[in-house]
């Protein structure tokens, strides 16, 4: 997402920014790896192969 | 610490529109506020009256095609719940029960929201159309436009029928269930549109009944404060008795079994009671309206009693 950019984070703000770039990154990798699974699982069923 | 200005606190800019916010600089939210933008216990609700149309639906559907059609759903409700939030934080931020949601607290910036939604409603509306059918996706793609314009931009704030006319929004998931595994819309998928959407206006007008200062204060023409508690209350009991029949029609009209049909009866005639004990009522302040309470949190519990009802019937009995 965009976020409003600021030439000067303090030090605090600045941890802050990084540990939830961090914590939200490792959501979306979660949610793309999932993804990732079910559109297979998806083409799966759709060629007959499962079910 | 200058930076904890950042992290909370409302607007400074209350009483504003929110298109004329300005914000300044927020934080990148947390991923924590990106899901309570998607209104998690509304979510819960679309969920479950989505897989009982799903369940209910005559034929056959591929188990894990059946949850992506439920996924998508409730992808597509989070999408309705995060552009309702984008465009209604500055009524939020005067409200109580919403002043803490992501965005009138200042934990997330205006253009995250709109786009977190936007995404959500085009990634459920592809897959759904791609993975299920595009008779599904397009009453997705219908709902979320009407709950996110219809509703949020248009009848919000203009007029007391607001949740009347908007409550069709939340009507739609049993039909998208049901059009998934067959493909097609017929009477009953309608017959539980038409439950839910007739059930819609006793459910928020009870809760808007003890919230009405909440409303007032933010400027919405919930029907208290445009019309009065005595006029609210006297609705909330009219609309009950359409309510129940419709929700009593799919055993009479034989697609369901006695079984559904007396838990039907039964849980329409404790609404009707309840509704009426609220239409008695003439308190004018929040502790001594127990009966609207009492009305709103049964109300949620008999749509879920009902639906799971009418799934389990049709699956094993009808």
């Amino acid at each position: 997402m965009t976020e409003p950019e600021r030439s000067e984070w303090t030090l605090e703000e600045t941890r802050i920014i990084r540990e939830r770039q961090a914590s939200r990154s490792r959501v979306l990798g979660l949610i793309l790896v999932a993804l990732a699974l079910l559109f297979f699982s998806i083409t799966l069923v759709k060629v007959g192969l499962w079910g | 610490m200058e930076g904890a200005s950042h992290l909370a606190g409302p607007f400074a800019i209350l009483g504003v529109p929110m298109s004329s916010v300005t914000q300044e600089f927020v934080l990148p939210a947390d991923w924590r506020d990106f899901w309570a933008l998607t209104k998690p216990r509304v979510m819960s609700l679309v969920v479950f009256t989505a897989l009982c149309g799903l369940l209910a639906a005559p034929g056959e559907i591929h188990p894990l095609i059946g949850f992506t059609a439920i996924l998508c759903i409730a992808v597509g409700a989070g999408a309705s719940g995060a552009l309702n939030q984008y465009y209604e934080a500055d009524i939020d931020a005067k409200m109580v029960r919403t002043a803490k949601r992501p965005l009138p607290d200042g934990r997330m910036s205006r253009d995250s929201a709109l786009q977190f939604g936007l995404i959500l409603a085009a990634f459920s509306v592809g897959i759904m159309g791609i993975a299920v059918n595009w008779l599904s996706a397009g009453i997705l793609a219908f709902s979320i436009f009407f709950y996110a314009v219809i509703y949020t931009i248009w009848l919000k704030r203009a007029t007391p029928q607001n949740i009347v006319i908007g409550g069709a929004a939340g009507a739609f998931p049993p039909v998208i269930g049901w059009a998934s595994v067959t493909g097609d819309i017929t009477l009953i998928p309608i017959l539980l549109f038409a439950i839910i959407f007739l059930w819609t206006p006793p459910h928020f007008w009870s809760l808007s009944l003890f919230m009405k200062a909440d409303y007032a204060a933010a400027g919405v023409p919930m029907l208290p404060v445009v019309a009065g508690r005595k006029a609210t209350r006297w609705q909330v009991f009219l609309y009950s008795f359409p309510m129940a029949a419709i929700a009593i029609a799919p055993w009479l009209m034989g697609e369901a079994s006695i079984a559904y049909g007396l838990t039907a009866v039964v849980l329409n005639l404790v609404f009707l009671g309840l509704a009426f004990a609220v239409w008695r009522n003439s308190a004018e302040n929040v502790e001594a309206m127990q009966p609207e309470k009492r009305l709103f949190g049964y109300s949620i519990l008999y749509l879920f009693v009902l639906f799971a009802a009418f799934a389990g019937d049709r699956m094993w009995l009808s």
